[in-house]
């Protein structure tokens, strides 16, 4: 039934009939999804009960919702060909040597990546693109936000509207956030650079990429179904109250989540069991360390996200009562339940696009990287520190005030590690013959813009400040401030150094130079104002805002505007190098990890023969201050 | 980096002890996501319990309705200790392809999975039979929770039990037996977890 067969080139009457993998596509996903969520959806209207049993908040919308989300996510996952690797491992029927090259995209060129193809380099660029397209409609949403708060009163969306476009900006933009640096380059580059010839489990890898897909239609479907007025922390009770839209983003979340698990154990796996042959932890780039640390952190982190919205889904569709005072639940428990993942969130993304830089930075100066033992005990710090810092979300909620000075300290503490990656990468700059391309422009940007975001969130972290900060657009302009500002920007940077690696060319210098000052000119005006207005009490996630605030919000949707701008000129670099770039050099960088010993393109298993690794990475000689 | 290529001698086939050692880590890694989730549901249990919010952990009889009462956890640890025997059948069986005894691999198997299957009737039975719905209060929204997630699991350990008696059945895992090890470490946390469940519910 599904074995591969070579067929001839003319596909005549005679032709052997095509094996069932070979049929199975994105299409073919989302036929079945279709079907299944409808097949779902008519099965829970016909045979579901009449709710009797006067349940606080269960509504009969939510049940069929939900299983029409289920129907929706088993027939994408069939239809994509997910199913096939277990079930042929139930029947004792293992994938063939052919089968598994099939899977491995072999010979199909650009149909390979519409399908469930294993190869890490298709993963790595199906990631990177897929992390674009979320990042397009995030930044969509964050400018009608700013539209709407850039003159007194705002109103030009409605209420409702409105929340749910700050709900869904923020879910989009923190799930591309996640995904920015582990997505592309984790699994493009990451194996690579290890000396391996693919991840340690490929199938994984293509279910973790494709979860990320079918997570979409859930989430975007609550546009439709009354939105998600609740913003991406989804408190309770908001959530539980809130229109069946909910449902979509509880149901995306949990997808993310076994997306993000999987994700996890499958880079962390490859990179402590398939190093090259010499490649001993001190020989091990320091870009494989922030990835691990980084999934790793994300495998014990994202279950309990993923069971807070679990819960939140059974009161909604079952009456139960998690989060309802009304039947003995807490609140409390949610936000617990939430922040336990939300702070650990911040490290998973900034963590790898630090270590990004740390990995280009001795390539631009020439120079070993400054205190390789210091960038490990600096990752590890925070990875450590970030599991115990959750509560000072909590400080105004009165949740266990006995606990907001441990917190606040431990909360404190975590700048120190965070300072060690900082003196790396400063130490790695400092008298060295800096060569100027984006990348390094990235890393001082990077400098810049994560002191002002890590010093307010000192702020943040001290409960008398935060007292009077937290419900104000302060805690907006800082987080953007190292999400967007240090994690973003490192994210441009990795994207121009590997882009000639992933892509055969050059990105495009003039247009890559632009946005990134378009861009970082347009973020420090944007969120410099945000400041100013969060500082004179201008709340978070209000939609008609006091004409008190008027001066600062100008400023900020004026800075917007010109992000937008800088976006827009980036995606437009993208695709412009991508297709009609100068073709790169095997190395154009000069660089010494391993990923850059191989040609472009990639060949399907990356080394001929295995290479043997005799030193560290960053071997530039002695440095020199 | 400076690199030798020094050929290895099989460089598209690895040795199945690597690969044995590579799928073992990752199931661990995948464990480590699954632990983080049953200990969570633990937190969720214990914190309702402790908070007892509104009195409403266990209800009070109301004129609409009678009180709420705990169940004896004794099913819960029916659950644990058919899920226990299942773990120690498979263990016989882990020991028979050890010692190259394919008989001992498919018996053990086939065991377990008998008994994966009968504690997931039972687990069926005990949720079919409790005498609240999910909304009645926070200890029967939290039991149907725990009994929930090891439905989940003994679904899976019927899945994976299946596969490794069809399998050993047809003789794959005579070469080598790391599948059959890493079997061994689900059904070791299934049994656990089981465990943690029925220790949960002993407190109500």
């Amino acid at each position: 039934m599904t074995t591969v067969t070579n067929r001839p080139a003319s596909a005549g009457p005679s032709a052997p009939k095509k094996a069932l993998i070979e049929r199975l596509s994105i299409i073919t996903g989302l036929l079945l999804g279709i079907v299944g969520a409808v097949l779902a959806w008519y099965l829970a209207r016909t045979f579901l009960p009449v709710n009797t049993d006067g349940s606080y908040i269960k509504t009969r919308m939510d049940q069929e919702v939900f299983i029409a989300m289920i129907g929706w996510f088993v027939g994408f996952m069939t239809g994509i060909g997910a199913l096939i690797g277990p079930f042929r491992w139930l029947l004792g029927k293992d994938l063939t040597h052919d089968e598994t090259l099939f899977y491995a995209g072999k010979d199909q060129g650009v149909k390979r990546y519409f399908r469930y193809t294993t190869d890490h380099k298709v993963v790595g660029i199906q990631y990177l693109v897929i992390t674009m397209v979320i990042f397009f409609v995030g930044g969509v949403l964050a400018m009608l936000i700013r539209t709407n708060l850039g003159h007194a009163g705002g109103n030009w969306l409605q209420p409702q509207t409105y929340n749910t476009v700050v709900g869904l900006h923020g879910i989009t933009m923190v799930v591309g956030a996640i995904i920015m640096i582990t997505g592309p380059f984790g699994n493009f580059i990451m194996p690579i650079m290890i000396g391996a010839r693919d991840m340690a489990f490929p199938r994984l890898n293509a279910l973790s990429f494709w979860l990320v897909v079918a997570a979409v239609p859930p989430l975007l479907s609550s546009i439709w179904l009354g939105g998600i007025p609740t913003g991406w922390s989804a408190y309770n009770p908001l959530e539980n109250q809130a229109p069946p839209g909910m449902d979509g983003f509880i149901m995306a979340i949990c997808i993310f989540a076994i997306s993000t698990m999987v994700a996890g154990a499958n880079i962390t796996a490859t990179a402590v069991k398939m190093r090259a042959k010499g490649m001993t932890w001190n020989r091990t780039p320091i870009f494989i360390y922030g990835v691990v640390a980084s999934v790793a952190l994300a495998l014990p982190v994202f279950p309990v996200f993923f069971l807070s919205q679990v819960l939140s889904g059974l009161d909604r569709a079952t009456g139960s009562t998690f989060f309802d005072v009304r039947g003995g639940g807490s609140p409390w428990l949610y936000e617990n339940l939430f922040w336990i993942m939300g702070h650990p969130e911040v490290y998973v993304i900034l963590i790898p696009a630090l270590a990004a830089l740390m990995e280009m930075a001795p390539v631009f100066t020439r120079r070993p990287l400054f205190s390789f033992n210091l960038a490990i005990m600096g990752i590890a710090g925070i990875s450590g520190l970030s599991v115990l810092v959750w509560a000072h979300h909590l400080y105004v909620s009165g949740w266990a005030p006995l606990l907001n000075g441990p917190f606040m300290l431990t909360t404190e503490l975590i700048s120190i590690p965070t300072g060690m990656l900082f003196l790396v990468l400063i130490g790695t700059l400092w008298r060295g013959r800096v060569w100027i391309t984006l990348p390094t422009a990235a890393i001082y940007a990077v400098l810049f813009n994560f002191t002002i975001g890590g010093i307010t969130g000192i702020y943040l972290s001290d409960v008398s400040a935060d007292a009077a900060l937290h419900g104000s657009i302060f805690v907006t302009a800082h987080f953007h401030y190292t999400l967007m500002g240090a994690g973003l920007t490192s994210a441009i940077g990795a994207l121009v150094y590997w882009f000639p690696k992933m892509t055969g060319r050059m990105f495009d210098k003039k247009l890559g130079w632009t946005a990134f000052w378009i861009t970082q000119v347009g973020f420090n005006i944007a969120f410099m104002g945000m400041f100013m207005v969060g500082l004179a009490g201008q709340p978070r996630r209000v939609g008609a805002i006091s004409a008190f605030y008027d001066k600062g919000n100008s400023i900020t949707t004026m800075g917007a505007y010109i992000i937008m701008t800088g976006m827009l000129v980036l995606l437009h670099g993208v695709v412009v190098s991508w297709v009609w770039g100068t073709k790169a050099t095997q190395n154009p960088w000069f660089a010494k990890s391993l990923e850059w010993s191989v040609a472009y393109p990639v060949p399907l298993e990356n080394f001929d023969v295995l290479p043997v690794v005799t030193e560290d990475a960053y071997g530039y000689g002695k440095a020199q201050s | 980096m400076s690199v030798e290529t020094h050929s290895h001698s099989n460089p598209h086939h690895e040795h199945p002890d690597v690969v044995g050692s590579r799928n073992r880590l990752g199931v661990i890694l995948i464990l480590v996501a699954d632990i983080a989730m049953a200990l969570s549901v633990l937190f969720v249990f214990f914190y309702l319990k402790g908070q007892n919010v509104n009195d409403m952990w266990l209800p009070a009889a109301t004129p609409d309705s009678p009180a709420v009462l705990a169940l004896s956890s004794k099913g819960t640890w029916y659950v644990t200790a058919l899920a226990g025997l299942g773990a120690a059948a498979h263990f016989y069986g882990l020991k028979g392809v050890r010692a190259a005894n394919r008989t001992q691999l498919v018996l053990g198997g086939g065991v377990a999975l008998v008994f994966s299957l009968a504690a997931l009737i039972y687990q069926f039975m005990q949720i079919s039979s409790a005498p609240f719905t999910t909304t009645s209060g926070a200890y029967a929204s939290c039991y149907y929770l725990i009994a929930a997630l090891n439905t989940l699991h003994l679904v899976l350990t019927v899945f994976i039990a299946f596969g490794n008696w069809n399998r050993s059945r047809l003789g794959i895992y005579v070469a080598d037996h790391w599948h059959v090890d890493i079997v061994n470490v689900w059904w070791i946390w299934m049994t656990v977890s089981s465990l943690l469940g029925a220790f949960a519910l002993s407190f109500a």
